[in-house]
């Protein structure tokens, strides 16, 4: 294992860690390492909190030393999209404007509950302006490059936190997921990633998107670290608003349930239709694993989309309203345009986009009484390149950064639970399939991913060394 | 002597105009009153006020802060009739605080006891086509450049053609219009 840590998973380090195999301050210099030798090229890390790292790694070895619990994720690289407060770091969330605030003082509470775990920070990951993206080519701090092919996009939002993973200068990384910020990463890097329950996990100490539709959450290599990272962060919190007060379920001890008695089904319909073959089949792949033979449609899907996008625009445009008088030049000009836009959105628009959403949840809520997990495509198409504007969809050629996330859009908007999961074929750029299932229903989903793991089906290998250390 | 666009006249009428237009743009107080009619019945129309009556016009002018010192001329036409009855009509592009925008002056000049005075003119803004997006953003204390209006206006297209399908949809009565507050 000591060659080639980063290959392990994160409950694999920490079993190595706890049980004293390994030290922490090893694993970390391992990974320090590794980021100081490919990030040049993979540009997945804005910050790198050496300091840090290396001293809660030596407090995780001094706990062991003694005997003491070191917790369930002792010595476990993570690092975190830099839209999240890390104690005396200037949260950028991917802006220059926010680059005059004044450092955090106190972690976000998912950093904090991590550490408490024992797990260890490298640093920030870059990300799309303020979350309004799905490329990562950030105009300040560049783009982030896909490990699999490096002229290609990692995805967006959080693409630092999906390159981390795939390029393995993480075990574990966090992002979060407003409109599919989470799922795509996974699906153009190839690894695992779960958009939680709205309000599961707690977004204090975050830097806001879409206050409606906002959700933190893991990117891992296997499903087990996702379970791990969920457990470690759950639990009510008075900083965020929309954290949910009930005592969340433990997700990782009933990870190896059966999942038996489970009613899967397909999406059919806006969900089986467009896109490139490649992601449909891969869907059909999973199904068959999971003995799928029934597929059923939602209602109105475009119209779920819609909305979504509607409180995304009004919420946005209003969180930036001040910065967009003051200076309007700082923003990225993909997104400025957009947020201006969002100002001028007349008040029924959004409130008629709330009364859908509580619609919609009714409808779902309905369909829940008949399934317990709906499988569809993460995102329309693979990696593109990162000059690409357009793909093909069905018989038409429509515009990239605009529809990447039509697939994931509409189940976000009623905050239902997804884990992304990956499907590699060998010589192919992977891409990832949507288990969704009923609110807090996290449990049930990993339980599906971890068989599907199991059954070679899906995975989250690294990416190709060759490629990668060619020019280190 | 033809009697319209006499060579004589039209020059006459063009230094005039022109002579106007630079005390225009420099603010020249003194100079703008002259040259209009020094009578009740002279009028002046401007893109907010209306000024019947040399007084009107005069005290106008003493009040009047610049908000541009540049004019980009688009096209001018100048009809003289006679030799003292001229109409000038001018298109042309100012530079205001939040960008350029177009405009038009039309002036009817006539010849009295041998010096050309203005008797009426009207000026009014032409519409520009991103018009309204940038008043709607203005109201919020939004001022974008000029030149990402018409990206913002495509965007706000696109979401105008999305909420339509949204708002036609019959959702039942009783979904209320707001998230549920819980206090």
């Amino acid at each position: 294992m000591r060659s080639e840590i980063e290959k392990a998973t994160a409950s694999e380090i920490a079993a190595a860690v706890r049980s004293g195999d390994i030290c922490a301050v090893e694993v970390t210099k391992h990974f320090l390492d590794r980021i100081d030798a490919k990030n040049g090229e993979l540009n997945a890390y804005t910050l790198v909190t050496r300091e840090r790292a290396l001293s809660e790694s030596q407090a995780v070895d001094d706990i062991v030393a003694s005997g003491r619990d070191p917790g369930p994720l002792a010595g476990v690289p993570y690092s975190v999209k830099n839209l999240f407060d890390l104690k005396g770091e200037i949260t950028v969330a991917g802006s220059k404007i926010n680059r005059e605030n004044p450092p955090a003082s106190t972690d976000a509470t998912a950093v904090e509950r991590l550490c408490k775990s024992g797990a260890i920070c490298l640093g920030a990951l870059n990300m799309g302006e303020y979350a309004y993206d799905f490329i990562t080519n950030n105009p300040h701090d560049g783009p982030t490059r896909n490990p699999h092919d490096t002229t290609r996009s990692a995805g967006g939002s959080s693409g630092g936190s999906g390159s981390a993973i795939a390029g393995g200068l993480a075990s574990i990384t966090l992002g979060t997921d407003t409109n599919g910020s989470i799922r795509v990463p996974s699906s153009f890097c190839g690894i695992w990633g779960l958009r939680p329950t709205y309000g599961a996990l707690s977004r204090a100490g975050s830097f806001a998107f879409v206050d409606s539709l906002d959700t933190i959450g893991p990117f891992a290599r296997s499903p087990l670290d996702l379970a791990l990272s969920y457990d470690a962060i759950s639990g009510p919190d008075r900083r965020d608003a929309a954290c949910s007060k009930r005592e969340s379920d433990l997700v990782a001890a009933s990870i190896e349930t059966s999942i038996e008695p489970l009613r899967i089904a397909k999406l059919g319909g806006y969900f089986a239709t467009g896109g490139e073959a490649f992601i449909h089949e891969a869907v059909d792949t999973v199904c068959r694993d999971l003995g799928v033979d029934n597929e059923l449609e939602l209602p109105q899907p475009e119209l779920a989309r819609t909305a979504a996008y509607l409180i995304t625009a009004a919420e946005s445009a209003q969180r930036h309203l001040d910065n967009l008088k003051k200076c309007p030049q700082d923003f990225d000009p993909f997104i400025r345009d957009r947020l201006f836009s969002g100002a001028l959105i007349p008040a029924a628009w959004p409130l008629q986009a709330q009364r859908f959403r509580a619609w919609w949840k009714e409808q779902l809520a309905e369909i829940f009484r008949h399934v317990d997990v709906l499988i569809a495509p993460a995102t329309p198409l693979r990696a593109p390149a990162f000059e690409q504007e357009t793909f093909p969809f069905a018989d038409e050629e429509i515009p990239l950064r605009a529809n990447i996330g039509l697939f994931a859009q509409p189940v976000s908007l009623v905050g239902l639970p997804v884990v992304a999961a990956p499907v590699h074929l060998p010589g192919e750029l992977p891409c990832a399939v949507q288990l969704i299932g009923p609110p807090h229903s996290e449990a049930k989903l990993l339980q599906v991913a971890n068989a599907l793991e199991k059954s070679g089906i899906c995975s989250a290998p690294l990416a190709n060394q060759q490629q990668l250390t060619a020019d280190v | 002597m033809p009697f319209h666009n006499d060579c004589q006249t039209l020059s006459e009428v063009t230094a005039a105009f022109e002579a106007y237009e630079q005390a225009l743009l420099s603010n020249d107080v003194a100079s703008l009153q002259n040259f209009f009619w020094n009578s009740p019945h002279a009028v002046r129309f401007g893109v907010t006020e209306q000024l019947y009556g040399h007084e009107e016009i005069a005290s106008f002018r003493q009040a009047r802060i610049p908000n541009f010192n540049q004019r980009q001329e688009l096209k001018r036409s100048i009809s003289t009739f006679g030799d003292s009855f001229a109409s000038v009509m001018y298109e042309y592009i100012s530079n205001y605080d939040d960008g350029p925008r177009p405009g038009r002056q039309s002036q009817t000049w006539v010849k009295i006891e041998g010096d050309w005075k203005i008797v009426s003119a009207h000026v009014s803004l032409a519409s520009e086509p991103h018009a309204k997006i940038r008043d709607n953003l203005a109201s919020l204390g939004l001022i974008p450049e000029g030149e990402n209006l018409p990206s913002i206006q495509k965007h706000f297209e696109t979401t105008a053609f999305l909420a339509g399908g949204l708002m036609a949809y019959p959702l039942p009565n009783h979904i209320e219009p707001a998230p549920v507050f819980q206090p």
